[in-house]
């Protein structure tokens, strides 16, 4: 199987007032189309700084980060902003739905940046929200939801545009063990019956069993030298 | 056209906020459309144009139509100066000769000339024949009845003189919306001043560009008479007379300005504070691929709704307020009706957009200018 994303040799400093931090130090990963991959690590490891980059939030400060054929490190905010528009969905730890828009408005934003009709657009929520489960809760405001539901409503936000590309900060860091348990369902699901790439970072070593690969950061590096915890193949 | 929607959504998360912002724009632009109001009125009263044709002759030296007093036999000689058109001899009886908010004036006209030397004189209520019938009859000017709540038939006082409503008027000029026409010698008798004599000659000459060779050749006919004149375009008059109102009107002009500018700080305070609150939520909008420009307009956009809607309770508040009130300032026995237009309605509203549109920019640049990953962060 191919790779979606191939970084070589990263790394990512940033100043502090007179304090150079390095939380990303010469490192390099690959990931095949379709896995759903963990990164685990104590705080300040580097691994959502990691995962900002493979979503094009930040830019590495040397190195290569190739997504899908395209070098996204030397790519310009506008163009990352625009790139990410198609290529990443983001699903966060505290879901960020804008409360004030229905699940479903909600989960059109995304679409609202591409060129669908009306019609389109509604095919596409329906069918995101069927695959989440919530098709009944189209109308629902955020306040009127669960949080597994919410995280629920922010992953069919993440999906509906179709991207391959799925990263998700912490996803179930705020959910009881039931919910949790269900999102992670969820997402093994996108990535083995979806094909989706899937990087997830996580706290919890039950989140990361669920995937079909983790990874260990330490101090901004892949400890033994990225050798995999657990692994399952994508089907 | 989402993006504005979605705009509008975000301004009832804080009703409160939205609200009081909105009250204090709506204030702003109150207070700017009543000073445009009045700066508009004060234009068209004092401002030439090629349509005006009128001169009026007064005594030389007047100072109030009570010391302006001249023979109503000038009628004839002025009547045969070349150029000259219509001629008509006007009594007139102000209750104040000062500046004032509710200055009372009776113009007595030979009623039977007066439509025929103002055709644009239209009797909207009541009629032309009732006023021709009664000595005692008065067409009112419709800011005139609507201020003294007059309707035909009412019988009313002022300055020592009893009239019987006949007719409410509407004409398109500003001066005849202000004052009661009464019967010439009725006049002359009820207020004192005799029969033959006359406060001014109102002359429609030919062209505009003979205005000023009438005018001297009126004051040069009369020069060595016992009332000599002093013969200006009307509106001239009015810019000559009420010189201190001018100035008052002009110096209003200051706190329209003030109001441009609270309304400029209070959106961007406004606006400012709702980026501010929201930074986060920004952030998540780029993470979707919403760019710094989609952002941005969505920003500016609350910012013009704030402006537009504060601006439309404002703007058409004023106009409403005018339209109720029918204020006129009256100096000399010249009057100045503060009448809303349409031009000032829109223009305000202009205003009111184009200051939220400006009071937002600057948030609008702060929602965006932050790296992403600090405003997850923050």
């Amino acid at each position: 199987m191919s790779n979606l994303i191939s970084i070589k040799s990263v790394t990512k400093t940033f100043t502090k007032g007179k304090t150079t931090i390095k939380p990303l130090e010469d490192l390099s990963l690959e990931v095949p189309r379709g896995e759903f991959l963990s990164l685990m690590g104590p705080s300040g490891s580097g691994k959502t700084t990691l995962l900002n980059l493979i979503a094009g939030i930040d830019t590495p400060t040397s190195g290569e980060i190739v997504i899908d054929g395209q070098d996204i490190s030397k790519l310009s905010r506008a163009q990352l902003t625009k790139w990410r528009s198609v290529h990443v969905g983001y699903i966060f730890q505290l879901y960020h739905l804008v409360p004030i828009l229905s699940a479903y408005e909600n989960i059109e934003l995304p679409l609202l940046l591409g060129k669908f009709s009306k019609a389109e657009r509604k095919k596409k929520i329906h069918a995101a929200l069927d695959l989440v489960g919530l098709s009944d809760r189209a109308d629902h405001r955020p306040s009127e939801l669960s949080g597994g539901q919410e995280q629920r409503v922010a992953i069919a936000r993440a999906i509906v545009h179709d991207p391959e590309l799925l990263v998700a900060d912490e996803p179930t860091g705020d959910l009881d063990r039931e919910s949790a348990d269900s999102i992670l369902s969820l997402l093994n699901s996108l990535a083995s019956d979806h094909g989706k790439t899937i990087i997830m970072v996580t706290h919890d070593p039950k989140a990361s069993a669920a995937a079909h690969r983790a990874l260990q950061l330490e101090k901004g590096r892949f400890t033994e030298e990225g050798h995999l915890l657990t692994h399952q193949s994508p089907s | 056209m989402k993006l504005a929607i979605l705009a509008l959504k975000n301004l009832t998360r804080n009703r409160l906020r939205s609200l009081l912002t909105i009250l204090g724009v709506a204030a702003g632009m109150f207070l700017y459309s009543a000073v445009q109001t009045m700066q508009h009125s004060l234009s068209r009263a004092t401002e030439s144009s090629a349509a005006d044709t009128t001169l009026v002759v007064y005594r030389e030296n007047r100072f109030c139509p009570s010391t302006s007093r001249l023979p109503e036999h000038y009628l004839p000689t002025i009547e045969r100066i070349e150029g000259v058109r219509e001629v008509i001899p006007i009594q007139i009886a102000v209750n104040n000769c000062g500046a004032s908010l509710d200055v009372i004036t009776f113009r007595g006209v030979p009623a039977e000339a007066l439509q025929k030397y103002n055709p644009n004189i239209k009797v909207v209520e009541g009629s032309y024949e009732d006023f021709l019938a009664r000595n005692d009859a008065a067409l009112v000017g419709q800011h005139f009845a609507e201020r003294r709540s007059l309707s035909p038939g009412d019988k009313f006082e002022a300055v020592g003189v009893n009239v019987t409503v006949a007719g409410i008027i509407s004409s398109d000029s500003p001066q005849d919306e202000n004052v009661a026409y009464v019967h010439l010698p009725f006049l002359q008798q009820a207020s004192r001043i005799g029969l033959g004599v006359v406060t001014q000659f109102n002359v429609k000459v030919e062209s505009a560009d003979q205005l000023q060779r009438v005018a001297d050749q009126i004051d040069e006919t009369f020069k060595s008479d016992q009332q000599p004149t002093n013969t200006r375009p009307e509106k001239a008059f009015f810019a000559e007379t009420a010189k201190q109102m001018i100035e008052l009107i002009g110096f209003t002009r200051w706190l329209g300005l003030g109001a441009v500018f609270a309304v400029l700080g209070l959106v961007a305070n406004a606006v400012l504070l709702i980026v501010r609150g929201r930074v986060k939520e920004t952030a998540i909008f780029q993470t979707l691929g919403y760019s710094r420009l989609a952002i941005g307009t969505m920003v500016v956009f609350e910012g013009i709704l704030l402006g537009l809607i504060g601006g439309l309770l404002g703007v058409f508040g004023a106009m409403t307020f005018f339209h109720l009130k029918s204020f006129t300032l009256g100096n000399e026995g010249l009057t100045l009706a503060l009448t809303p237009s349409l031009s000032v309605t829109l223009t305000g509203l202009g205003v009111a957009v184009a200051l939220g549109l400006l009071a937002s920019l600057y948030p609008a640049w702060k929602a965006t200018s932050r790296p992403l990953v600090q405003s997850l962060n923050a």
